[in-house]
């Protein structure tokens, strides 16, 4: 992929788009074909939103190096606010916007004391987030519905709902893209390198860490309130799901920590591999997902985007490396020497 | 008064009962400087076993723990060797994804092999103790006592055994215990193994008092980190302090905030978290790392 020059590259990916967009057509086009169906849509549909969910995980998670396992804290968020509206009476479109304004105004309120945690603080204080959020929207009746959950008005439109999705994946990895080559996606990395250092040669690591944090949060949230409506109904344990965070570091490492495409890759590649899987054998896709992080983590740990050569993937090895006191010593007694 | 006697009483009761399952979780950290995020999949375990056991044989869970605890000890042995050493030289991620994904599995293998219903063991134990005003409940104050037990052999063994003092060398310096020529990959699958057999009898001996079922893992495996971030890594008098503070603090949001019950006491635990964390990082009580900054600021 790498080897292909940049205008070829460029076409290929717009052609590939162009046929993502026009296939709801299709069945108008030629009334006999039996491949793209409704579900069919629907499947495409999950993709892009979890392409729209690994690419923001991996903002926090691979750009800036703040690995999170509570990110579907903001998805609920996203559900359960357009899910409350709607049963306020609102139409969907404001109250998807307030929705994913919840979750990004959730995450200013809770990045600001969890982003100071470091390493696994951090990843566990956010995995406590999420567990706490959950238990709150079980026991708040009232708002929530509890266990019993929330029935938002039907609506089926597949075709809309996968527009929608593309449209929203497309966004998402082009900000993703333009991040990654600006002056703030320069300070998050600078930031998982070395962020005592990046604060000394003038970076706000705080407003940068929870400007990311809020970016990924709000069009989580937008993926939240999305599935809500096209699922119509939300109950805590389908929206609030452990398995989901799981998925979302899956992708993300498979694919690629720390690249644009590394997400949409490993997004692509899991949820069709969990197709085939939760097709043949439902009980044990989970059982099969959890074996499979570790052999992610075991033998491919920078990933398909590491194993193709760019230059951006990072491997594991880069994250949290784990020093002993010898060598920690040794580390530091170096610049003296040279000096 | 009485109704805060017998809040203070429950919450101490409710600390032993987390200290005996959060020992093996806080020690495995300090000595291997791996977080078990698989941590509440073992203490599953270990009350499905017990429950297995009295179920089908009627076994009681404090005497299944003779067999629970062999078992379990063999479990951590293997798990050790065949996947924990590989990651464990690696950074803190890697033995944190492999962990959370072997906490999935096993979840979702307990729900296979047994179903998501609510299982709780019987137990000769029960009833209740009263003095004045105040209540003990028989089952939960044994379980009391068997944490003491393990808590105060686990120490005995940690300072006085020759064994033990490697496992406390290989927790301070590692490539110094080597050098002193403590063999790290045997001293790490047994301190894996303890850790792993320790909490298996814990939940053994919760699963009368506890329901039992495949996902009640993970609100255990937070309040593990919960206590050990108050503890600090791998100290065992801090661990039984850390357990009260929280048991303490959960049984007084039960009984104080009306309508919410202990529902809640996940959230309780979950603040208390991110406060210690963001004020004490290094823990009340110090621990067995005293080189490594539990949470750089």
């Amino acid at each position: 992929m790498s080897r292909l020059p940049r205008t070829p590259r460029l076409t290929l990916l717009g052609l590939l788009l162009l046929g993502l967009a026009v296939m709801p057509l299709v069945p108008d086009w030629f009334p006999d074909q039996s491949w793209v169906t409704n579900s069919r849509l629907f499947s495409f549909t999950q993709m892009f939103m979890l392409i729209t969910l690994a690419s923001n995980w991996n903002l926090t998670g691979g750009f800036a190096g703040y690995v999170d396992f509570g990110h579907t804290v903001f998805f609920g968020i996203g559900a359960y606010g357009t899910g409350i509206l709607m049963g306020q009476g609102w139409s969907f479109w404001p109250a998807l916007a307030a929705g994913a304004v919840f979750a990004m105004i959730f995450a200013l309120m809770i990045g600001y004391p969890t982003l100071r945690l470091k390493g696994p603080y951090f990843a566990i204080a956010m995995l406590g987030t999420f567990v706490a959020m959950r238990e709150i929207v079980r026991v708040w009746k009232g708002l929530t519905g509890g266990g019993v959950g929330l029935t938002l008005p039907p609506y089926l439109n597949r075709p809309l709902f996968y527009w929608v999705t593309l449209i929203l994946s497309v966004i998402v990895v082009t900000l993703m893209w333009s991040i990654r080559r600006s002056e703030f996606g320069a300070s998050l990395i600078a930031i998982r390198e070395d962020e005592v250092g990046a604060e000394m040669r003038g970076i706000n690591t705080t407003v940068n860490k929870i400007t990311a944090f809020a970016i990924a949060a709000f069009s989580t949230g937008i993926v939240g309130g999305l599935w809500a409506y096209q699922n119509t109904f939300i109950d805590p344990d389908i929206v609030f799901l452990q398995s989901r965070t799981v998925e979302l570091v899956m992708m993300s490492m498979l694919g690629g920590l720390g690249t644009v495409a590394g997400p949409v890759i490993g997004a692509a590649t899991i949820y069709w591999m969990r197709d085939v899987v939760w097709a043949n054998f439902a009980d044990y896709h989970l059982l099969v997902e959890g074996f499979l992080l570790i052999l992610i983590v075991l033998y491919t740990p920078e990933g398909i985007m590491g194993k193709l050569g760019s230059k951006n993937a990072i491997s594991l090895q880069k994250l949290w490396t784990r020093k002993s006191p010898v060598e920690e010593e040794s580390t530091e007694t170096q610049p003296e020497e040279v000096s | 008064m009485d109704l805060f006697l017998q809040a203070l009483i429950n919450g101490v009761i409710l600390g032993g009962f987390y200290a005996v399952m959060m020992l093996g979780f806080s020690v495995i950290w300090g000595v291997m400087g791996v977080i078990n995020l698989a941590h509440g999949e073992m203490i599953m375990l270990g009350a499905y076993f017990a429950w297995f056991l009295n179920s089908n044989y009627g076994v009681d869970p404090f005497v299944s723990v003779l067999i629970v605890m062999p078992v379990m000890f063999l479990l951590g042995y293997v798990l050790q060797l065949v996947l924990i050493n590989r990651v464990v030289d690696r950074p803190i991620l890697a033995s944190l994804l492999v962990t959370f994904g072997l906490s999935i599995a096993i979840a979702n293998l307990a729900k296979l092999v047994f179903t998501a219903d609510l299982r709780i063991s019987d137990t000769t134990l029960s009833g209740a103790w009263a003095f004045g005003g105040v209540t003990f409940p028989v089952t939960k104050t044994a379980i009391m006592g068997v944490a003491l037990v393990i808590m105060s052999s686990l120490h005995l063994f940690l300072q006085r055994t020759r064994t033990g003092k490697s496992i406390r060398a290989a927790a301070q310096n590692k490539q110094a215990a080597r050098i002193v020529g403590i063999d790290i990959n045997r001293i790490y699958a047994l301190t894996f193994g303890i850790c792993i057999a320790i909490t298996g009898v814990a939940g053994a001996v919760i699963s009368p008092v506890q329901a039992v079922f495949p996902f009640m893992g993970t609100p255990l495996t937070l309040r593990a980190f919960t206590i050990t971030a108050l503890a600090g890594l791998g100290s065992i008098p801090g661990a039984l302090m850390g357990g009260v503070v929280l048991g303490i603090v959960e049984s007084m949001i039960g009984i104080y905030v009306s309508g919410i019950g202990t529902n809640l006491a996940i959230v309780a635990s979950f603040v208390l978290l991110v406060v210690i964390l963001v004020t004490r990082p290094q823990g009340l009580f110090g621990g067995l790392r005293p080189h490594e900054e539990p949470a750089q600021i």
